[in-house]
């Protein structure tokens, strides 16, 4: 195949595309750009709204607890605002970057992911473990007699047994898909590292 | 089109408008990736937001046609890896024949069209970006910066996309 061939084959493959998809790519980029506005105004409305809603707290009810927990909101709404931010500008500079640079970003992103998910599958036991240990503690401490309830309505317990499992065992199927989805597109992502490496080292050989 | 000098001066062309100059850019790179008609609007949808939420970090540094063309590349190449991949399936939507004033050459010209989105997409995707981006008109040296690649090692990879698909397309004749 000659340039001359490839010239031709540019000019096939640039012709103006059907107007009517013309039309549905505007369609498309009007709802996309609607959304994307909506998003960043709904964002910050719940900012605003959160502050407002502690600091009308904090005005009526001035005492530490409200401080502290409306203090909370608000830092762990700075959190996710910044770590979603963070998240975002990285994986923009990574899309306008090289390719290669992109694939070896999604692999570290995709990992760090696993691990977290697999953490959270190992912990999810423990934690509710501690989590029921612990309600327990403070509730013989403020003596609102809730396990003496337990005691006393046989049925509870069961209920409470159940529902516990369903929950871990929903948690550990839900993890488990993540795994598996995760290490699949890890998995792909790996193979095309490895189809680059291999054209790159093949350009020196 | 917006020229560079609106875009040094800080003016950045409303999305309408670069939906309008660079859209059909964003549909062949899109299509050239994914041949399901839903998979496809989907990845439209990913490309058009990745380059909504990157417009204000661009920077007057390459064309902006470069800059679309890259973020549409990327978000393709991380979508079909997302994907478990069904084989490509021919599908192209293409000019209706209708109004044309010659029928049967408008058939044969959708025909090898089909044919080249076909041979494009099961390239593999080193070689792939790399011919759909000469495909697209952008110059060696453009492509050489787009994917940071050496130019010798640009012409080795296009020389073996050419092969392959000429190939494929001699295959179908």
């Amino acid at each position: 195949m000659t340039d001359f061939d490839l010239e031709r084959l540019g000019d096939m493959w640039r012709q103006e595309p059907d107007p009517a998809e013309m039309a549905a790519l505007r369609r498309t980029a009007e709802t996309v750009a609607r959304r994307a506005r909506r998003d960043q105004f709904t964002d910050s409305a719940l900012a605003v709204i959160v502050s407002a809603i502690v600091l009308v707290l904090a005005l009526t009810n001035p005492n530490p607890e409200t401080l502290m927990v409306g203090g909370a909101a608000i830092a762990l709404m700075l959190y996710s605002s910044i770590r979603q931010r963070h998240f975002r500008k990285l994986e923009l500079k990574s899309l306008a970057g090289s390719t290669e640079e992109m694939i070896d970003q999604s692999i570290a992103r995709i990992e760090a992911t696993v691990k977290r998910t697999r953490l959270g599958l190992i912990g999810s036991v423990p934690a509710m473990i501690i989590g029921i240990g612990f309600g327990a503690v403070l509730d013989r401490g403020a003596g609102s007699g809730l396990l003496a309830r337990f005691a006393a309505e046989p049925w509870l317990p069961i209920i409470v047994a159940l529902a516990g499992i369903a929950i871990v065992s929903a948690s550990f199927v839900h993890y488990a898909r993540a795994i598996r989805r995760d290490r699949n597109e890890l998995e792909r992502l790996v193979a095309l590292r490895e189809a680059f490496k291999q054209e790159s080292e093949s350009s020196f050989s | 089109m917006a020229t560079i000098s609106d875009i040094a001066e800080g003016k950045q062309p409303p999305f309408e408008r670069i939906v309008a100059d660079h859209g059909a850019l964003i549909t062949r790179i899109a299509m050239s990736y994914e041949a399901d008609p839903a998979l496809r609007e989907d990845l439209t949808q990913q490309i058009l937001l990745a380059v909504w939420q990157a417009l204000p970090s661009y920077r007057a540094d390459a064309s902006l046609k470069t800059f679309i063309a890259r973020i549409a590349q990327n978000r393709s190449i991380s979508f079909v890896a997302k994907q478990v991949r069904q084989p490509p399936t021919a599908e192209i939507p293409d000019k209706l024949e209708a109004d044309d004033p010659n029928p049967e050459e408008s058939a044969i010209d959708a025909s090898e069209r089909r044919a080249l989105l076909e041979a494009t997409r099961r390239l593999p995707v080193p070689q792939r970006e790399v011919i759909v981006l000469v495909l697209e008109g952008f110059s060696y040296a453009e492509i050489s910066d787009m994917l940071s690649i050496a130019p010798n090692a640009l012409a080795l990879r296009l020389s073996r996309a050419k092969a392959a698909l000429k190939a494929m397309l001699e295959q179908r004749r």
